[in-house]
C-alpha cells in the first residue's frame, strides 16, 4: 500500500471520530501550549535582558574591586576557635593609585576611572530653598536620556552639571529648557557654583536609575580629594571603572585584570546571572508542560486501543483483502501521528494567539516600553516542538498499532 | 485450476482439539461455479478460508494454478489475496462512513495501484453493479441489496481470478438475493472467473456447476465433477 494512501485513510478514520480525536489532541495541546509559552517567555526574557544590558551597561566597561580578603592560607569554611589565632577582621580593602596604575598598564585598557563617593549638604538656587541632593559622576559612556541642553563629545566641563527632570520643580524651573545655562549652587565644604548644561530623565530601558546631579570626572575627583584629605580614605577607592578600548575583547582584559589579583564584574557577568535565572524559570514551567504531555500519552494509547476495538471488522476486512500487517500498523501509527500533529498545532496556535494578546498587556503592566515583547516565538522552536510531539504520539501509538497488526482476519470477520 | 489435496485442519490442542476439516480432496477447473454446501459448523467456511489463503491448514496442499499457497510466506499470501482473490461476505462489511468510491477503491489501494489508474477501474466496477449514480454516496445510506452490490463491486474491481462468496444472500430478502446471485453468475460467465459460493441454500447450490456437500469436516457428496 502506498504511504500516501495510508496517511489519507488515517486522516479519514480520525475525521469519523471527530470529537474523540479533538479531545485526545487537546490533552497534548495543553502541554504544547505550556511549553510554547514558557519557551517564548524564556526567549523574550533573554532578548529583553540583552536589550537592558546593552542599554544600561557598556560591554567595554568593567568594574574592578579589591579581591575579597582572605588571610594567608586561611581558605576555610569552619569558624575558628576564639583565641586560637588572630581575629578575623572585617577587612575593608581599597584600591589605591598604585592599583590604578597597575590596571592602567594592561594593554587594551583605555581609561581607569575611580568611583568617587561624594555627597553635597544641599543644593539651591537664588531665591529657592535648600534641598538635599544626590551627587554622581558623569561617566564617559553613560547612557543618559537628555531632554534639554547638550553634552558635546559626551564630556562635561568642570563647571557644568546635568540635572534630572525630577529636580526642575525644587529649583524653580517650569520647563527643562528654562534650566539650561542657569547656575545652581551646591554646598560641600563650601559653596560651589555650576552651570546647568543639560537635563536628563529616566531612560526607557533603564534597570537602575537614580535622579542625581552629575558632575564631571575631574570635578568629582577634586571634591573627593577635598573632602577626604587628611582621612584614611584619601586616595583610596572601593572600586574603579575600567574602560576597555573598543577594538579589544573585553573578556581578555577582564581575565588579565583578574590575573593581577582583583575582582572584576562586567556587563556580561550580570547578563549571564540574569540568563541563568531566566533559564531556571523557563525550564521549570516547561517541565509542567512536559508532565501534561506525559499524561496525554496515556490518552493517546487509550484512544487508539478503543479505536482498534471499534474497528476490528474494518481491520479484518483490510487484512482479508491482502493488506499487510506492516501497513495496518502503519495506518494506526499515522493516526497517532495525526493526533500528535493536531495537538501540537492547536497548542502552539493557541499559545501564539495568547502571546499576541498578552504582549501589549504585559509591556503596559510592567512598563517595559513600546515594542518590547516579553513573549517571543521562534518558528524553528515551534516546528521542532510539533515534530517531537508527532514522534511522541507515534511512540504512544506503538502498542495499539501492534494489536491491530496482529489481529486474525478470520476472528475479526466472524460476526456470529 | 484449484486443487485441494488431503487438507486437514484442527482447532485447539490435545483434549480440546476440534477437527474442522479432515482429509479434503477435490479439483475445481478454471471458470467453474462451485457451491460448498453445509450446515453451520460443518466446516464449509473453514474450507473457504483455507482455499483463499486466509487460514492455514496444518496438513495437505492447496494448489492454485499449480502453486501451493500453503507453502507461501505471509507476504506472498497477502499479495496473492490482493491480486487474485475477491471476497463477498454475508454481512457485506462495507465501510458505512466511507463513500462508495472509497469502499471500492480499498482493494486497489492495497494492491498498490496509483490513484489515477484507480478511478477508471472503480467506475467500471460500480457500473457493473449498477451503482454508478451512488459513487459519492456514503455506504451507510444504501439499502441492504445496494450494500451487497457495492461489496461485489469491491470484490471484482481488481479483476480477481477467483471470487469467494460466503452466504452472499444470507442477509437479503429472496428478491434482492436473486438479483445478487444473477450478478455473480453473470460475472462468472462473462469473465470466466472461478466462483466459489459457500451456502446452506440448496436452490442456490443447484445453479452451480459443481456442488460439494460438507458435514463435520468431511466431504459427503460431490456433484458435477467430471
Amino acid at each position: 500500500m502506498k504511504t500516501y494512501d495510508v496517511i489519507r485513510r488515517a486522516g479519514r478514520s480520525l475525521k469519523q471520530a471527530k470529537i474523540r480525536t479533538l479531545l485526545t489532541s487537546l490533552a497534548i495541546g495543553v502541554g504544547a501550549f505550556t511549553i510554547t509559552l514558557s519557551l517564548a517567555a524564556g526567549e523574550g526574557g533573554r532578548q529583553y535582558t540583552e536589550k537592558l544590558v546593552a542599554a544600561n551597561a557598556d560591554t567595554q566597561s568593567l568594574i574592578v574591586t579589591p579581591k575579597a580578603q582572605q588571610g594567608p592560607g586561611q581558605a576555610q569554611d569552619a569558624p575558628r576557635e576564639y583565641g586560637a589565632g588572630p581575629e578575623q577582621a572585617a577587612d575593608l580593602s581599597y584600591l589605591s593609585q598604585t592599583d590604578i596604575d597597575k590596571i592602567q598598564a594592561i594593554s587594551g585598557v583605555e581609561k581607569v576611572t575611580p568611583t568617587y563617593s561624594i555627597s553635597a549638604q544641599y543644593v539651591t538656587r537664588e531665591g529657592q530653598k535648600k534641598y538635599q541632593a544626590a551627587i554622581d559622576t558623569k561617566a564617559d559612556r553613560a547612557n543618559l536620556d537628555i531632554v534639554a541642553g547638550s553634552v558635546p563629545h559626551d564630556t562635561l566641563l568642570d563647571n557644568q552639571v546635568i540635572i534630572p527632570e525630577d529636580y526642575l520643580g525644587i529649583l524653580g524651573f517650569k520647563q527643562p529648557g528654562d534650566a539650561i545655562g542657569k547656575t545652581i549652587t551646591l554646598h560641600f565644604m563650601q559653596d560651589e557654583t555650576y552651570t546647568i548644561a543639560a537635563v536628563d530623565k529616566k531612560p526607557e530601558n533603564a534597570l537602575i536609575y537614580r535622579p542625581s546631579i552629575r558632575l564631571s570626572i575631574n570635578e568629582s575627583k577634586r571634591l573627593y580629594d577635598l573632602s577626604s584629605k587628611g582621612t584614611p580614605e584619601y586616595g583610596q577607592f572601593f572600586m574603579v571603572n575600567v574602560t576597555v578600548a573598543t577594538s579589544v575583547d573585553a573578556q581578555a582584559v577582564q581575565d588579565q585584570i583578574k590575573g593581577k589579583g582583583y575582582d572584576v564584574l562586567s556587563a556580561r557577568d550580570i547578563q549571564a546571572t540574569l540568563f541563568q535565572f531566566i533559564d531556571i524559570v523557563q525550564w521549570g514551567t516547561a517541565g509542567f508542560g512536559a508532565l501534561a504531555i506525559l499524561a496525554s500519552i496515556f490518552g493517546i494509547i487509550n484512544t487508539q486501543y478503543i479505536s482498534v476495538l471499534e474497528r476490528t471488522q474494518q481491520i479484518g476486512l483490510m487484512k482479508a483483502l491482502g493488506m499487510r500487517s506492516r501497513d495496518v500498523a502503519a495506518l494506526f501509527r499515522y493516526e497517532a501521528a495525526w493526533i500528535g500533529f493536531l495537538g501540537g498545532a492547536i497548542g502552539t496556535g493557541l499559545a501564539f494567539t495568547a502571546g499576541m494578546i498578552l504582549n501589549p498587556i504585559i509591556a503596559e503592566a510592567l512598563g517595559l516600553g513600546n515594542g518590547t515583547n516579553l513573549l517571543v516565538f521562534q518558528p524553528l522552536v515551534v516546528t521542532g516542538l510539533i515534530a517531537s510531539l508527532i514522534l511522541i504520539a507515534i511512540i504512544a501509538g506503538y502498542f495499539p498499532a501492534r494489536k491491530a497488526a496482529k489481529l486474525d482476519p478470520i476472528e475479526a470477520l466472524r460476526t456470529e | 485450476m484449484i486443487e485441494v489435496k488431503n487438507v486437514s485442519k484442527t482447532y485447539g490442542k490435545k483434549h480440546n482439539a476440534f477437527v474442522a476439516l479432515k482429509n479434503i480432496n477435490f479439483t475445481i477447473p478454471d471458470g467453474a461455479s462451485v457451491a460448498i454446501v453445509g450446515k453451520s459448523g460443518s466446516g464449509k467456511s473453514t474450507l473457504m478460508h483455507a482455499m483463499s489463503g486466509l487460514d492455514r491448514p496444518e496438513q495437505g496442499e492447496i494448489l492454485v494454478d499449480g502453486k501451493d499457497i500453503l507453502k507461501l510466506k505471509q507476504k506472498a499470501v497477502d499479495k496473492f489475496r490482493a491480486n487474485s482473490i475477491g471476497f463477498i461476505f454475508q454481512s457485506f462489511f462495507v465501510q458505512p462512513n466511507e463513500s462508495c468510491y472509497d469502499n471500492v477503491g480499498l482493494p486497489l489501494e492495497i494492491a498498490n495501484i496509483s490513484a489515477t489508474k484507480r478511478r477508471t477501474r472503480i467506475e467500471t466496477a460500480l457500473a457493473a453493479v449498477e451503482l454508478s449514480d451512488k459513487i459519492k454516496s456514503k455506504a451507510k445510506n444504501l439499502s441492504g441489496g445496494q450494500k451487497q452490490r457495492l461489496a461485489i463491486a469491491r470484490a471484482i474491481v481488481n479483476e480477481p481470478r477467483i471470487l469467494f462468496a460466503d452466504e452472499p444472500t444470507g442477509n437479503l430478502d429472496s428478491e434482492t438475493g436473486d438479483l445478487i446471485i444473477k450478478l455473480l453468475f453473470n460475472y462468472n460467465k462473462q469473465k470466466s472467473t472461478t466462483l466459489v459460493i459457500v451456502t446452506h441454500d440448496d436452490d442456490l447450490a443447484a445453479q452451480c456447476d459443481i456442488r460439494i456437500y460438507v458435514k463435520d469436516g468431511h466431504i459427503i457428496k460431490m456433484e458435477g465433477v467430471k
